[in-house]
This record gives C-alpha cells, sequence and structure tokens, in this order.
C-alpha cells in the first residue's frame, strides 16, 4: 500500500480490511469497463455504420419536409430521450466550429402532467403512443430507446409510428428484444452486448452519430433556411 | 453509399475511443471518489446532481441510477438532481437569475452529509460552480464531471474530487461522463461490500 492512500484513509485499516486490494479492483474495474466500451463501440460501427449514415439521410430529408421528431424511452433511457430531443432542437457548434441547425424535436416524457393523465386514466403502456396518436403526422420521426428492447410502452409506440406512417428509428440492446420482432421498425440500432451500462453508453454514441451525421446530410442537402418567424 | 459520408461515421466514431481510455487513466482518482461517496451514503448522506441542458439529462440519469439500480439485488441509495421540477427551475430563474438555479435549491433542501455532484461539460457552467461553492460552505463533499481543460470549476477550491473527460467536443465529453458515472455507480456498491471499509463510529 502506498503512503499517500494510508494516510488518506487511516481508519480503514481498523477493520483489517485489505484496502489495497479493494482499490487495486477498482482501478482494474475501471481500466476494464473502459475496454469494453472502445470494443462495443467498435463492433457497433463494424455492424451498422452503414446503416447510420443511411438512417441519418433519411432523417435530414424528413427534416428538410418539416418532420419533427419525438424522443421517448424509459428510466435511464427517457434521459437519453430528453438529451436527443435538446441536441436536435438547441445544439452547440459543431466539431468544425460551424454552426449547427436548430431541428424540432420534443420528449416525449419531459410534461408531467401529460404522462401521469395518461398513465392514471388508461395505463402507463399508453404514455407513447396516446402522444404519436395525438401529435405525430406522416413523415415525422418517432425515436425510442430502450435496453432490452422489450418495453410495453415503447412497443406501442412504435406500432402508433407505424401506423400514422412515421419514420421510425428504435436503439435496442441484448438481442433487440421485442423491438427487432416487430419487424416495422425502419432504422433499428442494437448494441450487442447484456451489459445495461454498455449499452446505454453505446447508445448515447449511436445518437450522438446519428444526430451529426444528420447535420453533415442536411448541409450536404442545401442552405441553412432562416429561422421560421414567430 | 457515399464513401466520404462512411469515412464520416468511421471517423466519429475513432474519436471516442482515446477520450474513452483516458478515463482508465484516472482510475485513482475514480477509486477516491468512490469510496468517499461510499462514505457519505453509509453515514445517511444523499447525492443531489445537477447540469445544464444535456447535462440536465444526465442529472436525471445519476439519480435514477442510485435509487433504482438496473442489477438486481443492489440496495437503492438516496439521490434526486436538481432539474427535474421546472417550476422550480424557472421560478428560481425569474426572481434570483439563472446562475441560482441550483445554489437555491442546495441551500434548502441540502444537508451537511449530503454530497453535491455538478456535470458541466467544459467546466465553465457558472450555476454549476456557485452551486458547488455553496455546497462546500454547507458542508457537502462535492464532485464535479468536466471536460475539456476542466474549466474554472476543475480548479475550484471547492471542489473535492474531479473527473476530467479529456475531450473538446461536447457529445464525446458527455459519453465519458456516462462511462463515469456508470463506474461510480458500481464502485460505490463495491465499497459497501468490503466489511469494515465504512466504520460507522469513524465515519460519525
Amino acid at each position: 500500500m502506498s503512503e499517500p492512500m494510508e494516510s488518506l484513509y487511516p481508519f480503514l485499516y481498523s477493520g483489517g480490511t485489505d484496502l489495497d486490494a479493494v482499490l487495486t479492483m477498482v482501478r482494474q474495474s475501471t481500466a476494464g469497463k473502459a475496454a469494453e466500451i472502445v470494443a462495443l463501440r467498435q463492433s457497433v460501427l463494424e455492424r451498422d455504420g452503414a446503416r447510420m449514415a443511411a438512417c441519418a439521410q433519411a432523417m435530414a430529408a424528413a427534416f428538410d419536409r418539416g418532420a419533427r421528431l419525438f424522443a421517448f424511452g424509459n428510466g435511464g433511457s427517457s434521459t437519453d430521450a430528453q438529451d436527443v430531443a435538446a441536441l436536435f432542437l438547441n445544439p452547440g457548434p459543431l466539431g468544425s466550429g460551424e454552426p449547427a441547425r436548430p431541428l424540432p424535436a420534443f420528449a416525449l416524457t419531459a410534461d408531467v402532467a401529460v404522462v401521469t393523465a395518461l398513465s392514471n386514466d388508461i395505463g402507463f403502456e399508453v404514455v407513447f403512443s396516446r402522444q404519436l396518436a395525438a401529435s405525430g403526422r406522416a413523415g415525422d420521426i418517432a425515436f425510442g430507446l430502450s435496453t432490452s428492447g422489450n418495453s410495453r410502452n415503447l412497443i406501442a409506440g412504435f406500432q402508433e409510428a407505424d401506423r400514422r406512417g412515421m419514420i421510425t428509428v428504435g436503439l435496442a440492446g441484448y438481442d433487440g428484444g421485442q423491438m427487432a420482432e416487430l419487424g416495422t421498425i425502419d432504422h433499428l440500432f442494437v448494441v450487442p452486448s447484456t451489459s445495461v451500462h454498455r449499452i446505454q453508453e453505446a447508445q448515447t454514441t449511436v445518437y450522438h452519430a446519428l444526430w451529426e451525421l444528420t447535420q453533415g446530410a442536411l448541409g450536404r442537402r442545401g442552405a441553412v433556411p432562416p429561422p421560421r418567424s414567430s | 453509399m457515399d464513401q466520404t459520408v462512411l469515412a464520416s461515421v468511421s471517423e466519429i466514431f475513432a474519436r471516442r475511443v482515446e477520450p474513452a481510455r483516458g478515463l482508465a487513466e484516472q482510475a485513482e482518482k475514480v477509486a477516491r471518489a468512490c469510496h468517499a461517496m461510499a462514505t457519505r451514503f453509509h453515514g445517511g448522506g444523499r447525492l443531489i446532481v445537477f447540469g445544464n441542458g444535456e447535462a440536465a439529462t444526465d442529472a436525471q440519469h445519476i439519480s435514477v441510477e442510485f435509487v433504482h439500480p438496473v442489477i438486481v439485488g443492489k440496495r437503492a441509495l438516496p439521490s434526486f438532481s436538481l432539474t427535474g421540477d421546472v417550476a422550480t427551475i424557472t421560478g428560481i430563474g425569474a426572481a434570483a437569475g439563472f446562475d441560482e438555479v441550483f445554489a437555491h435549491q442546495l441551500r434548502h433542501l441540502a444537508a451537511p452529509g449530503d454530497m453535491a455532484l455538478g456535470v458541466s461539460p467544459f467546466g465553465r457552467c457558472v450555476n454549476v460552480l456557485r452551486a458547488l461553492e455553496t455546497a462546500k460552505e454547507l458542508g457537502l463533499l462535492t464532485l464535479a464531471l468536466v471536460g475539456g481543460d476542466g474549466g474554472e470549476i476543475a480548479r475550484s477550491p471547492s471542489v473535492d474530487h474531479v473527473l476530467i473527460a479529456p475531450s473538446d467536443d461536447p457529445r464525446v465529453v458527455k459519453e465519458v461522463h456516462v462511462t463515469a458515472y456508470h463506474i461510480l455507480w458500481e464502485l460505490v456498491h463495491v465499497f459497501f461490500e468490503q466489511p469494515g471499509v465504512l466504520d460507522p463510529q469513524v465515519v460519525a
């Protein structure tokens, strides 16, 4: 055990705990997880790199036609859905320093009144589908995130989006679960892992990449239109 | 598919590799932060998390991670974010200014034994820094996830533990933060599983 750590946590030795072993485990764990996510992202790139570029082209074309994006997910994935909406709607500059184009995007988890009303009156499985039924139009984008691929409210949301002729983008983990079984999601990206944490980390990369590629595709499609007047 | 587009996909992914590995180089800092957090939780402390924009979603992700672990059998630990209540945020923002939205909540919601964790992509968010300074004055353990050169937050004497994601791309910084807080959560539990590490008499 190194002297600085011992002086930092002297009481750890009073209980007979082998702090050296714990800290070694902690360091190895951190390095191991960093290596895991690097490898997982590489496999996502190899599996889905071309499909991500195609998805971004489809989203860029949709936005040029006036599409809005609706993002949804549960738990940690709800925070990703809100991250997706925030990134599309209010992006900082691109890596090049060029301004990114703000795009209309909503998170279906952000309005607590709507979420609790639907859950209380009907059931939690309709919280996304009912919002899409109310607000989604043909040509809009439904963007759902799940680690298992099995969330019932996501499945219902994708089914409603499909009925309405929306472009559907799904992020899942494991083997894609029911999101894969649906067979109707236009652009489904399955992160091949069984770790919820690593799946979420790779999914964050996938939606960041989709956003950046969408911005690139919009750039190639023509000049940024002026902001709409209010 | 246009080859230049495919090349840009590869470049986007390649940009993530070194920053992700960079986290491993901070393993010692991660270990110290986790031990300090575990000690606070053991003493009844709560983890209070905050950030702006995309980092607000990280704040909420972190609190749900601790309150409702994805791994079955891990105990729930008390945590909440300061970004979830739109009435509070807009109310404080309108009355006292946006720089106060987190500090005000901490002054009235936090106890000295709690922890304050601020997320700021480049360490320059004024309201996050102000909240960390307030937390330190109140006696909380203070932690920050930042990126780039770490900004004012990384250099602040009010911050006990800082992890810096080594990238200038805010999206890459966020991804390193997601891995970092997943590891923080997991390793806090590792410390719980070590008998004697968190002696309550010493903690008190």
